[in-house]
């Protein structure tokens, strides 16, 4: 059944010959009078996509889903859906189905008839409406709810009913406009599971609207950051993690947030030597990176940002460790987080984050042996803010 | 804060003479109804009624008695003018209001339609006398109607504007978005959810209607098509001896608005601040 | 939805609105413009229509009738809506007190503004009645007056007595408004201005009154519009007697159109109250700007 299901969901998104984008956006434009909400946006995704759109509030994130679904009227660009121009098709027939933040359901019916909305729309016969709105209600768990009204459901049934309307109508590409966000915390990590699962269950084409970085890491297989209407940086959560593009992506994304510290780069060899200045009249802590970019080799001598995520610089622990990658640090503020113990280091001209393993015994005040991990550094051009 | 006598005797007075003013009157008109004629033309009068006198609402409601004829076909006329007037304003404000609210239509216009009401009908009313009558038009219920669906019409589309702006605009956005078309979401999302100010529209509406004078005045001529107000007018300037008839009428043409009125009281009084206090 | 599609749609929602304004009030508006410039007559026969240019305007402007009915029509509008704005603030204020009765006093005082406008003609006018009615024979058995008055027979009086009519029927709505406007005051603001010791009267004028003066502004211009075209309330009490005391500037129209038959200078004293109306009414949107932007 769950597979006649699947494979039922997928016939349509499968025609789409699979070179074509299910989904490129071209240079797009949306300005409201002088207000430039969206500058130029080009993205595209692939059949089985999961599209993270991710960026803080006023980035023009869900300006953008609007514009792609058709809620929002373009001011330049070109808008494709599986290969068809849609830049001012009605949103009905773009064939994408979308999950809004506040659910959206229609309140004046039953979770039945939500999600057979869009089948009675399209006068799609009763019985077999109502077999496929089995089908949806069978696969999100929610059978027992189909005779309910919205008003009696909790805030993760709505959730699933808003998928269910979406899912039944099998279109091309479903967008989300920050589903989880009016969800209680738990509530929200059981969702983004269940999400994730129907994702790969279904591989349907997903756009995703969200501020939350955890959500965009965790749900991914594309993502795309925003800022002021521009974007950002586009790749997979682990290029957006490792090698954020500039310093706005690599505090944004990671939580705690990369720490971006002030520091001088000089060649040493083939060696990149780093110097970073510390407090108190302590001699500086020097870093070397065996295996710098070429774009460090060019900068020598400059000042320079560098990040360093908080799992870069850790205790000794149980790790094995480079001897000369080690320091002694004093430890501002400890946090123990459970699994983790967050320590504050001043460094740099700035608060560092380190993150320590949980059971380490430390205490604010305490100067301990800190490691640096530098395989995975980066380093921003301090004007610019862009990577080197 | 503590009351201090003085300060309650002077509130309690206050209230009493403001139930007074407004009660007097209507009391007066009910106690007319029932009282003997000898009653009312004694001088000086004497206020509580001898005998209890139901016999003109008897004749009023009897359509074998000629003021009965009157009343009773003037009540029908002024219930399928009022009623079919509400009908049709409502059935033209919806897609207006829903314009002016979801589509960008733009603000002047509405303000250029509720200019058209606040000018006084003496400006209208000559054109549509001689264009009904060349119609011969003139003195039909359908006609009262569709004057009267016009004035009522800026009002009603306003109304409507001002509840459909407060629904959530997601819900809409997700019936296009499943592939309805505005006429579908109209009738399947909107109008379910703005029911409670559907409700209050008509109900203000239609207590407009109901009360209109001049164009009815004007427009009509016999028991065919004259409403209330112009039969009670009627009644009134007749030669009639006995006032407690006049009254009578009185009380009935009220009744109706009087308990729409007081049952839906909060519909009332936010309909009329949403019109003349928000514009 | 596409542009176009979006706002053609848009027209297409708006169309039956805009057909019936057009055609029962604009296009009659534009007629009787076009009428007021002409000498015609309301006849059965065929009948020569002459343009006659401004001939009716200056006629109707140095008409003492005509100007007197304006003159009347603006007392009757001031003084009733004047007393409306005092009387409904002053009601307004007395419910908004904490008292037994409070809620019963709020429920019935819609019904004056129930009644229809007829009825309260009608009902008023019994009341006035020379002979019989009620008022003479209260004011006599209190000892106020040694003998029945005709209320509505002395020119000077009537149209007072008018006014008193309909200001029983209007103030409700003013009331109902000021007691609105007058529930969003913070509790605070009140009690910290009487805790600084500032008097009820002094409370009144520094706080209640600006917070509730732009609701009042707006529905006492929309009550002057409709005072200023009174029609109704005239017709039955006093068909503009006695002595033309009571004959408004709407009753002139009525009276120049279909008791002269004169449409062409009917036409034009139309215009003319249309005028003022449209000063009125440009002075409303003012005045709903104003609220909006304090609100």
């Amino acid at each position: 059944m769950m597979h006649n299901m699947t494979t039922h969901l997928q016939s349509k998104g499968s025609t789409a010959v699979p070179s074509t984008p299910i989904l490129s956006v071209k240079n797009l434009n949306k300005s409201y009078g002088d207000l430039k909400i969206l500058k130029d946006i080009s993205v595209s995704i692939k059949e089985g996509d999961f599209l993270v759109l991710v960026g803080p509030s006023g980035c023009g994130k869900s300006t953008l889903l609007g514009c792609i679904g058709g809620l929002t009227e373009v001011t330049s660009g070109h808008l494709r859906i599986g290969g068809a121009d849609v830049t001012h098709t009605d949103p009905a027939k773009r064939d994408i189905a979308m999950v809004f933040q506040s659910y959206a359901l229609f309140p004046n019916m039953s979770v039945a008839e939500n999600i057979g909305f869009g089948l009675e729309v399209r006068k799609v016969p009763k019985a077999q409406r109502d077999e496929k709105i089995k089908q949806v209600a069978e696969l999100l768990k929610i059978e027992p709810l189909l005779d309910r009204a919205p008003a009696q459901l909790s805030g993760g049934q709505r959730q699933r009913v808003a998928m269910g309307r979406a899912l039944v109508r099998d279109p091309k590409l479903f967008l989300f406009d920050e589903p989880l966000s009016n969800l209680d915390a738990k509530l929200r990590v059981t969702m983004r599971t269940e999400i994730k699962r129907l994702h790969q269950r279904l591989n349907a084409s997903i756009i995703y609207v969200t501020h939350d970085q955890i959500e965009a890491m965790t749900l991914a297989t594309k993502i795309v950051v925003m800022k002021d209407g521009v974007i950002q940086q586009v790749g997979t959560p682990r290029e957006i993690y490792d090698t954020p593009a500039n310093i706005f992506v690599a505090d944004f994304m990671g939580s705690p947030a990369m720490n971006i510290l002030d520091a001088k780069v000089t060649m040493d060899g083939s060696v990149a030597r780093i110097e970073i200045a510390r407090e108190d009249g302590q001699p500086p802590l020097v870093l070397h990176d065996p295996a710098p970019s070429a774009g460090i080799v060019k900068r020598q001598g400059a000042a320079l940002k560098i990040g360093l995520r908080p799992e870069a610089l850790t205790d000794l622990g149980s790790r094995a460790v480079h001897a000369d990658q080690h320091f002694d640090c004093l430890l501002d503020v400890v946090e123990p987080a459970g699994s983790d113990t967050f320590a504050v280091i001043r460094l740099g001209g700035a608060e560092v984050t380190a993150r320590l393993h949980g059971d380490a015994d430390v205490r604010s005040g305490e100067t301990v042996p800190i490691c640096f991990d530098v395989t995975k550094i980066s380093y921003f051009d301090p004007q610019s803010g862009e990577r080197l | 804060m503590q009351r201090s006598l003085f300060a309650s005797i002077a509130l309690y007075s206050a209230a009493l003479l403001l139930t007074l003013f407004t009660l007097a009157p209507l009391v007066w008109l009910l106690l007319m109804s029932i009282s003997s004629p000898n009653d009312l033309t004694a001088v000086p009068l004497n206020w509580w009624p001898n005998e209890v006198n139901l016999s003109r609402y008897g004749r009023l409601m009897d359509l074998n008695e000629g003021s009965g004829q009157r009343f009773l076909g003037a009540l029908r006329n002024s219930l399928l003018t009022a009623g079919g007037a509400t009908l049709i304003a409502l059935i033209v404000a919806v897609p207006a209001a829903y314009a002016f609210s979801r589509r960008g239509a733009s603000l002047a216009l509405l303000f250029a339609f509720l200019a058209t009401i606040m000018m006084p009908p003496i400006t209208y009313v000559l054109p549509l006398y001689e264009i009904f009558g060349g119609m011969g038009a003139l003195n039909k219920t359908t006609t009262l109607v569709i004057v009267y669906s016009a004035m009522l019409l800026p009002f009603a589309t306003w109304l409507m504007k001002s509840n459909i702006d407060v629904l959530p605009v997601e819900i809409e956005q997700a019936a296009f978005m499943e592939g309805a078309t505005t006429a579908f979401t109209l009738r399947r999302v909107v109008l379910p959810l703005a029911l409670p100010a559907i409700a209050a529209t008509c109900m203000l509406s239609f207590l407009v209607a109901w009360d209109e004078f001049f164009y009815a005045l004007i427009f009509t001529s016999d028991l065919s098509a004259k409403t209330l107000p112009v039969a009670i007018a009627d009644f009134s300037a007749g030669r009639v001896t006995d006032y407690g008839v006049i009254a009578s009428v009185g009380v009935l043409a009220t009744l109706p608005p009087a308990i729409l009125a007081i049952c839906f009281q909060r519909f009332i009084v936010s309909g009329l601040a949403a019109g003349s206090v928000k514009g | 939805m596409s542009a176009i599609s979006r706002s053609r749609e848009k027209w297409v929602l708006l169309l039956p609105a805009i057909l019936v304004l057009s055609f029962i009030t604009v296009l009659p508006f534009f007629q009787t413009l076009w009428t007021s410039f002409t000498d015609a007559e309301i006849t059965a026969r065929e009948q020569q229509v002459n343009w006659i240019g401004l001939e009716n305007y200056i006629w109707a402007l140095t008409d003492p009738d005509f100007l007197d009915a304006l003159g009347r029509t603006l007392y009757f509008t001031v003084v009733s809506v004047g007393l409306e704005g005092v009387l409904g603030i002053a009601v307004a204020l007395l419910l908004n007190q904490q008292f037994r009765g409070r809620m019963f006093l709020r429920i019935i005082i819609i019904l004056p503004w129930a009644v229809p406008t007829i009825v309260n003609a009608v009902a008023w006018r019994l009341i006035y009645h020379p002979d019989y009615g009620a008022l003479n024979s209260l004011l006599l058995q209190l000892g106020l007056i040694d003998s029945y008055t005709s209320w509505l027979g002395d020119p000077d009086r009537a149209l007072n007595m008018v006014i008193l009519a309909d200001v029983w029927k209007n103030f409700p709505l003013v009331a109902y408004i000021a007691l609105a406007a007058m529930q969003t005051i913070p509790g605070d603001l009140l009690k910290a201005a009487a805790i600084e010791g500032a008097g009820a009267w002094k409370r009144f004028r520094s706080i209640t009154l600006p917070w509730i003066i732009g609701p009042m502004l707006v529905v006492l211009i929309l009550r002057t519009i409709e005072a200023f075209r009174v029609f109704d309330i005239i017709y039955v009490m006093t068909r503009g007697g006695p002595s033309d005391g009571t004959k408004t500037a709407s009753f002139y129209v009525y009276q120049e159109y279909f008791s002269y038959l004169r449409s062409g200078s009917g036409a034009s004293y139309a215009v003319l109250v249309a005028g003022i109306s449209a000063v009125l009414i440009l002075a409303y949107y003012a005045g709903v700007r104003r609220d909006q932007r304090g609100a």
